[in-house]
């Protein structure tokens, strides 16, 4: 993830008081994020439904 | 009596009950025992001695006049500084929460008293059970016994170094990633991560909602047996409870192994993460020890470490992002970098992401529910390296992520860490079981067994 789009994420999330004093650790949690997703193999069955599951409960 | 610190607690209630030594008498012995090591170890971040001393001088009377509270009556516990217990702080290990005094017990403390345990204290954890060890926090963080230069796991960093120091027979700890069974292997004690939804979480701080666990832990099998029947069963006002009765684990330990069927996942030490020579020899052991004592041993292939950690990580980042969120924006320097780094991951995370991570994590429930269809246990390894040296940033930060317990809170399944043997540098090795939903019962007698045949109950840190 490169810099620009690491501030832009950053200020999006309101971690602007971050951004301003902890620079070097935004951009550590944003290569431990996208390091984690490129990892993860998605579902390939469209049908492949999450866990938890969405429950029909007699309330709510 | 000697060496009153290291009775097993089923050891130690016997005897309360019995009037061979008094509750007060035991926890002298080992306030005297925490005043004299704890300043090395750094387990407490709040001991609570005088309150521990009444509850137990009222415990003393209570069993002098015939009455027995229930099977922990006189037997102290340590609780991790994520877990309430009222009247005291929860901090969490952080200045975030340094005032933050709990109104009441969590239920699974709440249980612990009904059954008459003693509460001694809050135990150090990692930051927010995440983001550890660091040395930038307003307590220091835990030791290991068997060696104060290295790590005692974590999160629950205390919980490990006190019951194995023989602080204290018994500790609650939380496991979102592995942070019970983290520092029960560093630590060369027992540590269960029971099934997800069977102790309660309420009046537990949360890192992630659909990952974290209550769990025990012990010095021995039947004392974690013990424990888990105190803590374990429904609370309607926890939503992630589950309704299945909990079950009476500590009377069905004496079981033998033959015809028992145990699947031997080695691709996790062998190839997903290749463990340290010492580590791979003593699963072995452990899996030709059992397989002499009866079992059948079989080989099984689930996901690969890589893909299980990452799906943890998602969901785990995610949702403790929208609990950390709020405090991350507005004080990020009152944490340490380590949790700071760590928790503010979530915002770099997009809703399809913590999504795809769900709708996998189905997936790896279903291939953990067919290798256990052909299996009755599954063993593992759970770290792949002994404790690294604590003042060894870098060599925590590589063997930290080294490890196979994340698969479990992923799929839910109850897991329990325990040791293995020891390394030719003096430090634990460990082994993790793994059983079907709620089948606790089954993993205390493959670890009972185990334990047995190895004598693991029985060694101690040297230096204690």
């Amino acid at each position: 993830m490169d810099r620009a789009t690491i501030e832009l994420l950053a200020r999006r999330a309101g971690l602007d008081k971050a951004l301003a004093e902890f620079p070097e650790d935004l951009a550590a949690a944003a290569e431990q994020a996208s390091g984690s997703v490129a990892r993860m193999k998605a579902p390939t069955d469209p049908r492949a439904e999450p866990w938890p599951p969405m429950r029909a409960g007699g309330r709510l | 009596m000697s060496d009153l610190h290291w009775l097993t607690a089923a050891e130690a209630a016997r005897a309360i009950a019995a009037r061979e030594f008094s509750p007060v008498e035991l926890l002298t012995a080992l306030l005297e025992r925490i005043g004299r090591l704890d300043p090395k170890l750094h387990v407490f971040i709040r001991l609570d001695g005088d309150a521990a001393m009444d509850a137990a001088r009222a415990a003393e009377a209570e069993i002098m006049s015939g009455r027995l509270r229930g099977p922990l009556h006189g037997v102290p516990v340590g609780i991790k500084d994520i877990i309430d217990v009222a009247g005291l702080p929860t901090t969490c290990h952080s200045k975030i929460l340094v005032d933050n005094i709990a109104t009441a017990d969590a239920v699974c403390v709440s249980r612990l008293r009904g059954a008459g345990a003693i509460v001694v204290g809050k135990l150090s954890t990692h930051e927010f059970a995440i983001g550890g060890p660091s040395f930038d926090l307003p307590w220091p963080p835990a030791r290991n016994p068997w060696n104060t230069n290295h790590h005692p796991g974590g999160s629950s960093s205390g919980a490990g170094a006190g019951v194995a120091a023989g602080l204290f027979p018994l500790a609650l700890g939380s496991d979102t990633g592995g942070s019970v069974r983290n520092p029960a292997s560093a630590c060369g004690i027992v540590g269960l991560k029971p099934t997800y939804g069977l102790v309660s979480r309420r009046g537990v701080f949360p890192l992630s909602f659909t990952l974290d666990h209550v769990g025990p832990l012990t010095r021995t099998v039947a004392d974690n047996a013990l424990l888990l029947d105190v803590i374990a069963g429904h609370d309607p006002l926890d939503p992630g409870s589950a309704a299945a009765p909990a079950g009476h684990f500590a009377a069905r330990l004496e079981r033998g192994m033959r015809g028992l069927r145990i699947g031997f996942i080695r691709h996790f030490h062998e190839t997903d993460l290749p463990a340290d020579p010492e580590v791979a020899a003593a699963l072995e052991n452990v899996a030709s020890t059992l397989q002499g004592l009866g079992a059948e041993i079989r080989d099984i292939r689930l996901p690969t470490l890589s893909e299980f950690g990452a799906v943890n990580r998602v969901i785990l980042q995610s949702e403790a992002w929208a609990i950390h969120g709020p405090w991350l924006r507005e004080r990020p320097g009152d944490y340490g970098q380590l949790a700071r780094r760590r928790l503010m991951a979530g915002a770099f995370m997009s809703a399809g992401d913590y999504v795809q991570a769900s709708r996998r994590r189905l997936e790896m429930i279903a291939t953990v529910e067919d290798a256990l269809r052909d299996v009755d246990v599954l063993l593992c390894a759970s770290a792949m390296d002994p404790p690294s040296r604590i003042d060894d940033a870098a060599e925590t930060e590589r063997t930290y992520p080294r490890q196979a317990r994340t698969p479990f809170n992923v799929t839910g399944h109850p897991a329990l860490a325990m040791m293995a043997g020891i390394s030719s540098g003096g430090l634990p090795l460990s082994v993790q079981f793994v059983g079907r939903y709620f089948g606790e019962a089954a993993l205390f007698r493959v670890a009972h067994e185990w334990e047995l045949a190895a004598v693991t109950d029985q060694k101690h840190p040297p230096v204690m």
